[in-house]
């Protein structure tokens, strides 16, 4: 979204549409710039493992879909952030993380930030975010 | 109690009446928890352990940073995460005027809880009557915002809120009604400015 309105449909140094295959407008040239950094960082590979073990991603499933059950024995501390524009990993899937860890009686701290950078979000310099998870880590005795 | 206590219970005198009702070791759902400063209070003084609900970022942090159990949410979505009768009590303190949708977060948190403690300024205080009868919207402690900056949207009088308790079924099982942090016994309605309600589902 915040690409779509930093670029719109702003042509890359010409005057009318060439209606070609090549990168005509200034998003085409900014997508691929950043494809071929990540392909620089990251081994095609593991990406391709890492994307598989997100799909794979179901705590509950060993037991027969409760999460509550899942989530039973666990005796940490737990401390929850989502991003409203996230829709890799929703907010409404962290709120069944909640549920289950209220359910289950679990010292927790849920916070959801409205912030615009989607499933990066995490990775941007989101002052509130950043504020919440030293306040927590603040507390963990040393 | 330390000085820090002492200076919380002044400004919010509503605490000390809530920490006299949550009975020790109490599960407590506090809604609109701020700071978290009540949930603190209630787990020093009563070792009733909770939960609180804020919707500001800022607020969330000092949650946080006040090792207070805190889930961001707004509570006109409701208390979907929360099951039936899960907390012993559901506090709403001085938050009540700010909620639109005042009659279902009302029904939400008689299902969440065994029992609802609700405090909000009162609009009947003679001191409201007269500025309104003066022609300007009241100003006061408990209502400190001039009426183009309020958050306060469903301001009411205790005889309000209790055609409202009778309205929804709800039973009144105990009033406390302050002025300046003092019990109010005499004609309530015009001259306590803070209410406190333990109520319970009929």
């Amino acid at each position: 979204m915040r690409r779509a309105k930093r670029f719109g449909r702003l042509l890359r140094g010409r005057a009318g549409y060439g209606f070609s295959f090549e990168a005509e407008f200034e998003i085409e040239s900014y997508l691929r710039y950043q494809a071929e950094k990540f392909a620089k960082y990251f081994d095609a590979n593991t990406y391709l493992l890492i994307t598989r073990a997100l799909d794979y991603f179901d705590p509950a499933r060993p037991y027969g879909g409760d999460l509550v059950r899942a989530l039973a024995p666990a005796q940490a501390r737990f401390f929850l952030a989502s991003f409203t524009t996230d829709w890799r990993f929703a907010p409404a899937r962290s709120r069944e993380i909640v549920r289950a860890l209220l359910d289950n009686r679990r010292i927790l701290s849920y916070v959801e930030l409205d912030a615009p950078g989607g499933h990066d979000a995490f990775l941007m310099d989101d002052p509130r975010y950043h504020g919440a998870l030293r306040a927590y880590f603040d507390n963990i005795e040393r | 109690m330390n000085a820090n206590d002492q200076a919380l219970l002044a400004a919010r005198p509503d605490f000390a009446a809530i920490a006299r009702w949550v009975s020790p070791g109490a599960r407590v759902l506090d809604l609109g928890c701020g700071d978290g400063a009540l949930l603190r209070y209630l787990w020093e003084a009563r070792q009733a352990p909770g939960y609180g609900v804020e919707i500001d970022d800022a607020e969330v942090v000092a949650c946080v940073r006040n090792d207070v159990n805190v889930l961001q949410m707004n509570l006109e979505d409701g208390l979907s995460v929360f099951r039936d009768g899960s907390f012993d009590y559901v506090l709403l303190s001085e938050t009540l005027q700010t909620i639109h949708g005042t009659e279902q977060l009302m029904r939400e948190m008689l299902r969440v809880g065994r029992e609802v403690i609700v405090s909000f300024p009162n609009f009947g205080h003679w001191q409201a009557r007269l500025q309104l009868l003066l022609g300007r919207m009241p100003v006061s402690e408990e209502l400190p915002y001039a009426w183009y900056e309020t958050p306060n949207v469903h301001l009411c009088t205790l005889t309000d809120f209790e055609d409202f308790c009778r309205r929804l079924g709800t039973r009144i099982e105990e009033r406390l009604v302050l002025h300046a942090g003092q019990a109010v016994s005499l004609l309530p309605n015009l001259f306590g400015s803070l209410a406190v309600y333990r109520c319970t589902r009929a």
